[in-house]
């Protein structure tokens, strides 16, 4: 087998049929009865990116995979309608024929390294390695992939020491440095922090300039506004393939029930040309228009969930007095923090990767204890309680879903909880009754946790501990890698849990989350709190200096509100109100 | 000086860095083949020829501290063989039950000094070599490249799932599982821990695997490498003599036995 | 050609004859090197995802055995991985996962790892991944009241029952010939006659299995007799377990009964003082009663846990790992014996140390010891595994050929 040229080459030398062509394909798994994928059609040509939208398993992975020539190649399925991949139909790929061709990039960073090398320069040899490219022609070709994806300062380095974001850029240039033609992602944001999103949202459109076809399968709108279009699944049916600010508007993706991103939603009132929808400039200059100002926005529903706990479990209150902590190997991570939580409060908690944010939450619930200052829960140090005692009290859901699911069905997770308190019988049954209906899990209360996406397992992780009933809720990163009904719902969750006097403590990236859900935001730089505050006032143009020195940004609604003048609007719907009043 | 995914490996550049993988595979090879088919006394020989080694090396000191790890197997070798030997006749003292024989403490000496041996001479070599050399090495030579990658890759994920481990410990506790106290508390956690960490696993292998193919693994019969691994001029010569001396070593070894 | 020397040493013989320890090792390293060919050879079949799930199960193994060693239990749990692999992947991915892991645990400097000449036990990971496979293709991860392999299971059972009862038969009655007889021309008939009346027993076993998985435990799937039959076997087994230990303890020809208290040659014994126990030996029929009485209590209990809910199904899971970890503990003693002196460094060292002073040599003491630990830990294992592999989703199972067959649902 001759050595995979490199890109220029290939590009001068295939056919118009390059990329990806899908006509009409339906996809059925063996065991399923419905199918996951019918009759979609998608052309994505060399130097284009496109990008799908739609729900949770809503057959975006599955189109992902079928794009990069998986199905039914690796993955077993009956695949109908014509695809074509780099001009193979897929249907008849053997083992050999695609090797080096297309390309995907998967969620989980850590997953997509060979984990058998010890610097980022052999991990990038690994794929020519096992395409047979003589020794003599490797350097270069990984040198141009160093210098196209700006890594270059990483290639010494080893690769699982490299943070989630710097492993993404690797796993993706691997897959770039064999020449591939196409370049497919599924959800590659999912698990990365802003910082990382924005990475490698700006990789996508240098990737396709190189010649190559892009295709990205996301949730996150700051990724898709960098598509040229954007497909909509809705049930496996695709529902619109338009530029991001018409597939991602009220008329595409919100007629198939799911939240348009802010951006959009405001673009579209302020009647802006769909091609510029993610343009926040262009946003902001229609939105000083009078006419538009004044023109009534509708409204948008707000979830709300009723809920009422079995226990009557009185707020309680959290103290941060004086609390040093420092990791093993020397590095400080919370200096000196002073931290009062009345009971009933929701807090926010942000900063980048590496304030302190996550080793801030672990000293509430007792996983972390400080090496300086003393942590009360309810006027009691914590220090004196073992942590499966202190759980009775607060009630800490992990960022990874995976770290806790070990059960057949969702419903026996949910009642591992209560189990470990010592609660049984009908309480318990109850228990895990409301906790399954409120994270919206009753449709799926058998099903083996590892048979759902990741959205619902994260959905499933917090119904476990909600069903504890904890006086305190402490969430780290509730949102991350969870799709627009998930964020909605997690919202309610929050809203409903805080409504009968529980205190609710989340560590998040997500502004507007924070924003829309939780009166008192906390902001941490470097093991410190420096701002804290509402978000009326932590979002206020006045402090976008401090803000941005800790590395983060305002929401889109309170970017805008400040260009426009109208002072602090934290949220699309204050800003909307301010415009109003302004009118 | 130890990383998770180098093991035991020093960097440096003794003569012995500097030989190629397979070389000091064959010659630890011949040690233990030595150690335990030769008659017991050439034990002292094998075990200053490592010594030796380790001294041209300056791998003495750290030779010295690695005999911690078999430490407590020693020990017990000599103990319970120099007290304990069944059918000793040469019996130098008794204290109740025990019985310090002149058969047990032989035997007892002998097969300590085999483990000390072969323990000195394998974790010399693991000073001195990277795993990632010797595979590569084996592999130009035939071996499977694939079984290589195998081995390399565990090693590499042992640490991340010992994170991991330690995560699932600290989330399950969130949930108000108990980990300390009881025998049976600590058993009933057993399950809750293993668990998650048995599920993730075998959940990351379908993303895994396919990560794999999009690497083109196992493609092509006609792998490359892009490692280089140096295979000195007088290496050839040395791996010849080793493999002469391997043979004379069975043979002279299982004589002796049939004589 | 003479052929008279083609025979093993009796004692103190010493020409003439081969020495039967040194036959055992010869035998075991052409097994071993065999074994080793066959596995090389088979792992350039597995697939990709097979060689993805041996590098995780690998991992598992370390991290678990590690985790044990931080809770501080009493077993290994070491050979998880090796077992899952096992029951997924085949008998020699599983042997494949069991060796290599065993390497890297070598030859890393992990929490619980003995070092580099932990290596020399690779044959015994290897052939408990053998046979987690072998027991995983004749069900026993997957037996529910619709597979009809619990017949071959059980049919595999009733042979090994059968070799068990010929033998006891034919002890009692022309008794089996001494294999080291102090007269070396006896030696020569006696073994003849020993492997003679070894193969017609094994005979005896193979028949029976081959009838019974034949007729009596032919099940066709959904069987309503599977489940009735399974709880019979597990309370069956049960009594026989009992009555086998309480009578070579407590029988008139049994332990107790050579606890004189003097040795051979007249003077007093070292153990437990010159205590004499044969009155522990309890004549018969008052022995048999005893024997039978207690056996038919444990058998009682354990046909009514056979019969809540599931959990006959454990049965098998457990006779596959009691077996493995009676094999592990065979396979191990050797090498315990020839190159670690006969200990293996751990804890238990004072148990061989105990059994030692019982009167055994020592490849027995190390046997004995392996006896100890091995079979729990192999049985917890592979009840992990069980569990586990319950809650296997859809995903994972379908992505293995054998999942979906050996994985219960």
């Amino acid at each position: 087998m001759t050595h995979a040229e490199s890109e220029p080459e290939a590009a001068a030398r295939r056919p118009d049929t390059a990329g990806i062509a899908l006509e009409a394909v339906g996809v059925r798994y063996p065991a399923r009865r419905e199918p996951a994928l019918a009759a979609v059609s998608l052309t994505v040509a060399p130097g284009e990116v496109a990008g799908v939208a739609g729900r949770t398993d809503a057959g975006k992975s599955t189109l992902a995979l079928l794009a990069a020539g998986f199905i039914p190649r690796v993955v077993r399925a009956s695949v109908t309608g014509r695809a074509t991949v780099d001009g193979i139909p897929a249907t008849g790929l053997d083992a050999g024929a695609l090797a080096g061709r297309a390309g995907i990039v998967f969620s989980t960073p850590a997953n997509q390294l060979s984990a058998s090398k010890l610097t980022v320069r052999e991990e990038l040899a690994f794929g020519l390695e096992n395409l047979g490219v003589p020794r003599e022609a490797m350097d270069p070709r990984i040198d141009a992939v160093l210098a196209e994806l700006d890594i270059e300062h990483l290639a010494d380095r080893e690769p699982f020491a490299l943070s989630g974001g710097e492993q993404q850029r690797v796993a993706i240039a691997s897959i770039v440095a064999m020449g591939t033609g196409t370049l497919v992602l599924d959800e590659p944001t999912a698990q990365l922090d802003p910082a990382g999103t924005r990475q490698v949202a700006e990789l996508l459109r240098g990737s396709a300039a190189a010649g190559r076809a892009v295709l990205c399968v996301e949730h996150d709108p700051t990724v898709l506004g960098h598509v040229d279009r954007c497909l909509v699944l809705d049930g496996g049916r695709a529902v619109g393939l338009a530029p991001p600010g018409v597939a991602l508007g009220s008329g595409v993706l919100g007629a198939t029930g799911m939240p348009v991103p802010t951006i959009v939603r405001l673009a579209e009132h302020a009647g802006v040309d769909q091609a510029l929808a993610f343009d926040e400039d262009e946003v902001a200059r229609r939105l000083r228009d009078p006419r538009v100002r004044a023109s009534p926005s509708p409204d948008v529903p707000k979830a709300t969930l009723e809920w009422t706990p079995i226990q009557e479990r009185p707020g309680v209150s959290l103290e941060v007095r004086g609390v040093t902590y420092r990791y093993a190997g020397g590095v400080e991570a919370l200096r000196g923090v002073d931290l009062v939580i009345e009971p009933g409060e929701a807090v926010a908690i942000v900063g980048q990767n590496g304030s302190g944010k996550t080793t801030l939450a672990k000293h509430l619930d007792g996983l972390l204890r400080p090496d300086v200052g003393t942590v009360a829960v309810d006027d009691r140090d914590i220090a004196s309680l073992p942590v499966h005692e202190a759980a009775r009290t607060v009630g800490f859901v992990f960022q990874n879903p995976d770290d806790q699911l070990f059960n057949r069905s969702v419903e026996r997770e949910v009642a591992f909880g209560p189990r470990n308190l010592g609660l049984t019988g009908p309480d318990a049954r109850e228990l895990v009754e409301r906790a399954l209906q409120l994270a919206d899990l009753l449709a799926v209360r058998t099903t083996n946790p590892y048979d759902l996406g990741l959205s619902t397992r994260k959905l499933v992780a917090l119904a476990s501990v909600l069903a504890m009933e904890p006086p305190v809720l402490v969430l780290d990163e509730p949102t991350t890698g969870q799709d627009g009904p998930g964020v909605s719902r997690i919202g309610a969750i929050v809203d409903a849990y805080q409504g009968t006097g529980r205190t609710v403590v989340a560590i998040t990236h997500d502004m507007e989350f924070a924003a829309r859900h939780f009166g008192r935001i906390v902001v941490m730089r470097a093991g410190q709190v420096v701002a804290d505050g509402t978000p009326l006032d932590i979002f206020s143009p006045e402090r976008s200096a401090l803000l941005a020195s800790t590395g983060l940004e305002p929401p889109v609604a309170a970017r805008l509100g400040a260009r426009l003048g109208l002072g602090s609007t934290p949220t699309p719907e204050a800003l909307l109100a301010a415009l109003v009043g302004s009118a | 000086m130890v990383s998770p995914a180098t093991g035991y490996y020093r960097p440096g550049d003794s003569w012995l860095h500097r030989r190629d993988p397979l070389t000091k595979l064959l010659a630890v090879g011949w040690v233990l083949l030595a150690a335990f088919l030769l008659p017991p006394l050439s034990l002292a020989a094998l075990a200053a020829l490592v010594l030796v080694a380790a001294a041209t090396t300056g791998l003495v000191r750290p030779l010295l501290r690695a005999l911690r790890i078999p430490a407590l197997l020693i020990a017990s070798i000599l103990i319970v063989n120099a007290l304990f030997y069944p059918g000793a006749q040469d019996v130098i003292a008794r204290f109740g039950p025990m019985a310090l024989s002149r058969e047990g403490l032989a035997f007892g000496v002998v097969s300590a000094g085999r483990i000390l041996v072969a323990f000195s001479a394998s974790i010399l070599f693991l000073f001195t070599t990277l795993a990632d050399d010797v595979l590569e090495s084996l592999v130009a030579r035939g071996a499977s490249h694939r079984i290589a990658f195998v081995i390399l890759s565990a090693i590499q994920m042992v640490p991340r799932l010992q994170d991991r481990a330690s995560a699932i410990l600290e989330a399950q506790q969130a949930r108000g599982l108990a980990v300390t106290g009881s025998l049976a508390t600590r058993v009933r956690a057993l399950v809750p821990l293993v668990g998650p960490i048995l599920l993730g696993s075998l959940i990351d292998v379908r993303e895994r695997t396919f990560a794999l193919e999009a690497r083109a693994f196992g493609a092509s019969p006609r792998r490359t490498a892009y490692r280089v691994v140096v295979d000195p001029p007088i290496d050839r010569w040395l791996r010849l003599g080793i493999l002469v001396a391997m043979v004379a070593t069975v043979v002279v070894g299982v004589g002796g036995w049939l004589a | 050609m003479e052929f008279d020397w083609l025979t093993l040493c009796a004692e103190g013989q010493a020409e003439n004859c081969i020495p039967p320890v040194q036959l055992a090792y010869l035998v075991a390293l052409v097994v071993g090197t065999i074994l080793f060919a066959v596995i090389a050879l088979r792992s350039r079949d597995l697939s990709t995802g097979t060689l993805v799930l041996i590098t995780v199960a690998i991992a598992i193994n370390i991290a678990v055995g590690s985790l044990t060693f931080a809770l501080r239990l009493p077993i290994y749990l070491d050979s998880v991985g090796t077992v899952l692999v096992g029951a997924l992947a085949g008998p020699w991915a599983g042997a494949l996962t069991g060796l290599l892991a065993n390497l890297i645990w070598s030859i890393l400097p992990v929490p619980g790892g003995a070092g580099p000449t932990a290596a020399f036990f690779a044959p015994v990971a290897a052939v408990i991944g053998l046979m987690a496979g072998f027991w995983a293709s004749r069900g026993v991860f997957r037996l529910r009241t619709d597979d009809s392999r619990v017949g071959q299971f059980l049919a595999l059972a009733a042979g090994v029952a059968a070799a068990g009862i010929a033998l006891l038969i034919v002890q009692n009655t022309i008794g089996m010939p001494e294999l080291f007889p102090d007269d070396a021309d006896q030696a020569i008939a006696n073994q003849t006659r020993f492997v003679l009346i070894g193969i017609a027993i094994a005979a005896i076993g193979v028949v029976v299995a081959w009838l019974t998985n034949r007729t009596t435990f032919h099940f066709d799937p959904e069987d309503a007799r599977i489940r009735p039959y399974l709880s019979g076997a597990t309370t069956i087994s049960a009594f026989v377990l009992v009555f086998a230990i309480i009578r070579l303890l407590f029988a008139p020809t049994g332990y107790f009964s050579t606890v004189t208290g003097l040795k051979e040659d007249g003077t007093v014994d070292d153990f437990l003082g010159g205590a004499d126990l044969t009155g522990l030996a309890l004549p018969d029929p008052l022995g048999l009663i005893v024997a039978a009485g207690l056996g038919l209590l444990v058998a009682a209990g354990a046909w009514a846990w056979a019969h809540r809910g599931d959990n006959a199904r454990l049965f098998p899971v457990w006779v596959g790992g009691l077996t493995t970890g009676l094999v592990a503990a065979a396979i191990s003693a050797p090498i315990a014996a020839g190159v670690f002196g006969g200990v293996t460094g751990g804890g238990t060292d004072a148990l061989v140390a105990l059994f030692r002073t019982l009167g055994l040599g020592i490849f027995q003491s190390a046997f004995a010891q392996g006896l100890t630990s091995d079979p729990l830990d192999k049985t917890i294992s592979y009840t992990i595994v069980f569990a586990i592999l319950g809650a296997l989703p859809l995903t994972v199972k379908t992505m293995f050929s054998r999942g979906e067959t050996t994985v219960a649902d």
